[in-house]
């Protein structure tokens, strides 16, 4: 234990005096801090344009006083993880806008007047720069800075003959090969740590950020799965430099597989599945010619119905009594929008007073609902493509996950919430939320109430109306985020096992001569 | 001398592990290119032929309302103008997903009139105005970094690094340096002849690499080039030997400057990575976010906002100015339409195009100061030469807002040949009701410019003069040992 102890001291002091140390904890902790910097700045106006579009929201709900009218709306907040890796954060829509007659998708393309929009400051073009946050910053910077540690623990003290030396007295070699680990590790542990607190720090310091309890355990779940990282590459670098026979030779081969897994591999694995997806969704055209057959059929369903209740427009269901001069009452009329996707109606009574509604209320009661059931039909198609190209991407993934910076930078995303999932998960949340909607108006009766069309007889009641809340869709708990995160915690971990396994097999049978 | 040097280390070099690696890789990333985009998804053939198909279509358009009249014509506007593609995408792609692939000059709306006194039925069109439809930026993953010859070029750089790193400084713990220091052979020499070693040790590589991209794409007959297309392809390789030039200076700069190789190869691992990863793409997105533009929503609300403002003052409110049709027997009534209309399309002109002037602005100048990075002028360069990228959307917006005004000074003048017309522009009522030759209707050409090609080929020469000239001065006054 002692001898372990010494090795490890040994180590670590060597490193910590060289000059890499210096520069590389110098290099990582400048570009840790400038990227905080730019991503905090990001964060903050990303907040702005959430509270303000909050404030509208709310501002707008309180002129509702039809039930037919309400358009609440689903924001996605901005996470403060965010900072640390930005993942889907700045990417896809960030407000859903919930109309009952309207099925909730995405498409590769905007489309006017769909419930999925983007709000804020947004210029496409500026898309063509990387984002760059702490993340990808360790991933690079760190993952080299590991390998240059490495690369002459064993192959260096051979060439310099200390190697000998050390193996001479009565060390076990499994001893010197943990040392060695250890104090690499040792030494490589304060730049990690002080980089991360760094950031942590200027994240702090800017008014927007308050990190709950919650938070804090999901940073330090990122420092461990950094850690973890940082390992990974140590022990590459480890079993290299036992293979090879000169430290030039390790240092060349750990740069050419530092650059093909931190950059060529998955931008080539990611090209090619978009250039040759596997899935192919269909075409805008074809989703809306099917579409279209669906409210096709609605119309059809709802005129059927009219009409073996004897009437041939909804309007005619208002009978009409005459007014004090002995005219006909007021007139009924129908304003309606519509387009492949979607088909709304709502109903205006001019003249009210003299009008007996309770046909259209009743027929109202069986329409509306019937017309959120075709919304939901026409969503399950619209979800297609989106869907395909999901499948798409995760086969990308898995394919990029072959590297391990790769999956870290998954492991961290899954941990931060800022992956496509948490995405993907706001879109669902948005979903549930219509669901929720649709069932409080069921509870109502307001399909079917008077307060769906009129006002004149009371507004509609909608102080308790079901609130979108962040909290219940998106924030998951520190053990949640682990065990979505667990695949690629557990790929790093077996990794680590595996490459300290190859290093420990090689390093025994290491021929000293 | 020099040559001499050269080709020693060049001998030496091919012995070399990286050597071999790095021959093995380049030429695999090269072929994976060509057969991404010969054979993959949305490729040039694919977007060529939409091309041509809308070039028909436009044609086509233009025909139909030429020959029903020239009032017809001037409302509908000449149609989609699309954006021709390049053939060199696989060279520089650009930010070709979000590049929108043409834009609008059609009127789309058609309205027609319900409310108002005397003239129930009148049935009108919007005139035609310029939009700049937008691509998607509702991509949950967009891959920024696309393997083209942009991204084999920065790995290009990485190997100059690994080339150059332990150059002088390797010979110097070896102390092989102070051998040949002995010699009457100058230190100038001894730097441009280890240059021009690293130099051409990489561009075998290189140029296998190239040629054999360029044999997959002829040979799976995916892209046709013509002779405007070599050239600029002759013109990409030499922005390659400026690229990895600048990289070689850069290495022998580190490796006379420090005393051990290992030094030298962190010095200049981590400021590639800068220069590569973190520099230009965070000083972009922070520059590009200093002033935040407003959304497409927020554009497109204020946009309805002011059409409904003109709408009632004009149609609408309660004492509307427009109250009756326009018609040839009614000049004064036709002349308040005109007003009306070009309240209307002016608003809507201004509104776009103050948007993506924005737009623009904000990308131009987080693009002007990422040149600070050697790797992002050679990025720009190439778009520049492949005519990819934002540059060349601006160029092409350019030349459409030109020909905006091409096909209206066409309009009007045809206009005033035709005695029978009011000559009131931009009411269908107004115009000459007369068809026009087909022909003789102005068409949308888009003339390539490779001028934002200069600027970044001009600094990564001055790139290379620079870190040749720092090189040059620390090997001169380094020591031996």
């Amino acid at each position: 234990m002692h001898t372990l102890w010494l090795i490890i001291q040994r180590e670590f002091v060597s490193n910590v005096l060289t000059s890499r140390f210096m520069i590389g904890f110098l290099v990582c902790l400048l570009a840790t801090a400038v990227a905080v910097l730019v991503q905090v700045d990001d964060y903050e106006k990303r907040l702005t344009a959430y509270n303000t579009a909050v404030r509208e929201a709310k501002a707008e709900a309180r002129e509702w006083d039809l039930y037919a009218k309400i358009k609440p709306k689903a924001h996605r907040k901005p996470n403060p993880l965010g900072i640390f890796n930005v993942g889907t954060e700045n990417l896809g829509a960030n407000t859903v806008t919930v109309e009952l007659a309207k099925p909730i998708f995405e498409f590769s393309s905007p489309i006017w007047m769909a419930p999925t929009q983007k709000r804020g400051s947004d210029n496409p073009f500026l898309s063509m720069f990387l984002t760059v946050d702490v993340v990808f910053i360790f991933k690079i910077v760190l993952s080299a800075l590991a390998i240059l540690f490495a690369y002459n623990t064993i192959s260096g003290e051979r060439e310099d003959g200390t190697l000998k030396l050390v193996l001479s007295n009565s060390i076990p070699r499994d001893t010197v090969l943990l040392g060695k680990y250890l104090g690499g590790m040792l030494s490589l542990f304060p730049i990690v740590v002080v980089s991360l607190i760094v950031a942590l720090l200027m994240a702090l310091s800017s008014p927007a950020t308050a990190f709950d309890g919650n938070d804090m355990l999901h940073i330090l779940l990122i420092f461990g799965v950094s850690l973890l990282y940082v390992s990974t590459w140590y022990l590459l670098g480890l079993l290299l430099s036992v293979w090879t026979k000169e430290a030039a030779t390790t240092l060349i081969l750990s740069m050419f597989i530092w650059v093909i897994l931190t950059s060529v591999h998955s931008n080539v694995a990611t090209f090619a599945v978009a250039k040759f997806s596997p899935h192919k969704p269909q075409s805008k055209k074809e989703v809306f010619q099917q579409t279209s057959q669906v409210w096709n059929d609605f119309r059809k369903e709802r005129d059927a119905y009219l009409k073996k209740r004897g009437y041939d427009s909804p309007t005619k269901t208002v009978s009409w009594r005459r007014d004090a001069e002995g005219k006909k009452g007021g007139s009924a009329g129908t304003s309606s929008m519509a387009d492949d996707w979607f088909v709304t109606e709502s109903y205006h009574i001019g003249n009210i007073r003299y009008a007996d509604v309770s046909v259209l209320q009743e027929f109202l009661g069986y329409q509306e609902p019937l017309r959120i059931a075709y919304a939901d039909k026409a969503e399950a198609i619209l979800k297609k493509p989106g869907e395909e190209q999901e499948r798409n991407a995760k086969f990308a993934d898995a394919l990029a996950r072959i590297s391990f910076a790769d999956v870290y930078h998954f492991a961290v995303g899954a941990i931060a919430g800022t992956d496509r999932q948490s995405y993907n998960d706001f879109i669902e949340g948005a979903r549930t939320y219509k669901r929720e909607i649709v069932e409080y108006l069921k509870d109502k009766k307001a399909f079917s109430s008077r307060a769906w069309f009129s006002t004149d007889q009371g507004k509609a009641a909608l102080t308790d109306l079901p609130q979108y809340s962040e909290e219940r869709y998106r924030r998951l708990s520190v053990s949640q985020s682990f065990s979505r995160a667990a695949v690629d915690i557990l790929i790093l971990l077996a990794w680590n096992i595996v490459l300290f396994m190859a290093a420990y097999v090689s390093f025994l049978r290491y021929e000293l001569s | 001398m020099i040559w001499h040097i050269a080709t020693k280390e060049i001998y030496h070099h091919f012995m070399t592990l990286r050597f071999a690696l790095m021959i093995i890789l380049l030429p695999l990333l090269f072929v994976a290119n060509a057969l991404i985009y010969g054979l993959g998804d949305d490729g040039y053939a694919v977007q060529n032929n939409a091309y041509n198909r809308y070039v028909t279509q436009n044609d086509a358009h233009i025909k139909e309302n030429a020959n029903k009249s020239l009032a017809e014509l001037a409302l509908v506007g000449p149609g989609e103008l699309p954006k021709r593609p390049s053939r060199l995408t696989f060279c520089a792609h650009g930010a070709d997903e979000v590049i929108p692939r043409s834009v609008m000059m059609k009127s789309e709306r058609s309205t027609s009139r319900t409310r108002g006194i005397p003239d129930e039925d009148y049935a009108w069109r919007h005139p035609f105005s310029l939009a700049y439809p937008l691509m998607s930026s509702y991509s949950k993953a967009p891959q920024r970094i696309k393997i083209d010859w942009v991204f084999i070029g920065m790995l290009m750089s990485f190997f100059a690094i690994l080339f150059t790193f332990d150059a002088i400084a390797g010979e110097r713990s070896r102390g092989t340096l102070s051998l040949i220091m002995s010699n009457t052979v100058s230190r100038g020499q001894v730097l441009l002849g280890k240059y021009l070693g690293a130099f051409l040790t990489l561009m075998v590589p290189l140029v296998i690499g190239i040629l054999m991209n360029l044999l997959a794409i002829l040979l799976t007959g995916s892209i046709l080039f013509d002779s405007s297309d070599w050239l600029r392809i002759l013109g990409m390789v030499g922005l390659f030997v400026l690229h990895v030039s600048v990289f070689i200076f850069l290495g022998l700069f580190f490796s006379s400057r420090v005393s051990n190789a290992i030094t030298s190869l962190v010095w200049l691992l981590l400021t590639w990575v800068c220069l590569a990863f973190v520099f230009p793409s965070l000083l972009g997105t922070f520059v590009g976010n200093l002033k935040p533009i407003p959304s497409v929503d927020a554009v497109s609300m204020r946009k309805r906002v002011q059409l409904g403002q003109i709408d009632a003052e004009w149609r609408e409110g309660p004492s509307p100015k427009l109250k009756k049709a326009p018609a040839i027997e009614r000049p004064s009534v036709t002349r308040r339409w005109a007003t009306y209309f070009t309240a209307i399309s002016d608003t809507e002109t201004q509104i776009a195009d103050g948007h993506i002037d924005q737009q623009f602005r904000q990308v131009q100048l987080a693009r002007d100061l990422t040149q600070i990075s050697p790797l992002a002028c050679f990025q720009y360069a190439m778009e520049g030469l492949a005519n990819t990228g934002v540059v060349s959307y601006m160029n092409f917006v350019k030349q459409a807002r030109r020909y905006r005004q091409t096909f209206t000074d066409f309009i009007k003048t045809e206009d005033r040949s035709d005695p029978e017309s009011l000559h009131i522009y931009p009411v269908k009522e107004g115009l000459s009701q007369k068809p026009v030759t087909p022909a003789a209707v102005p068409r949308f050409t888009e003339h390539i410019s490779h001028e934002s090609v200069l600027v970044p080929v001009g600094l990564l020469i001055l790139f290379n003069l620079l870190f040749f000239i720092v090189a040059q001065i620390s090997f001169l006054k380094s020591d031996v040992k």
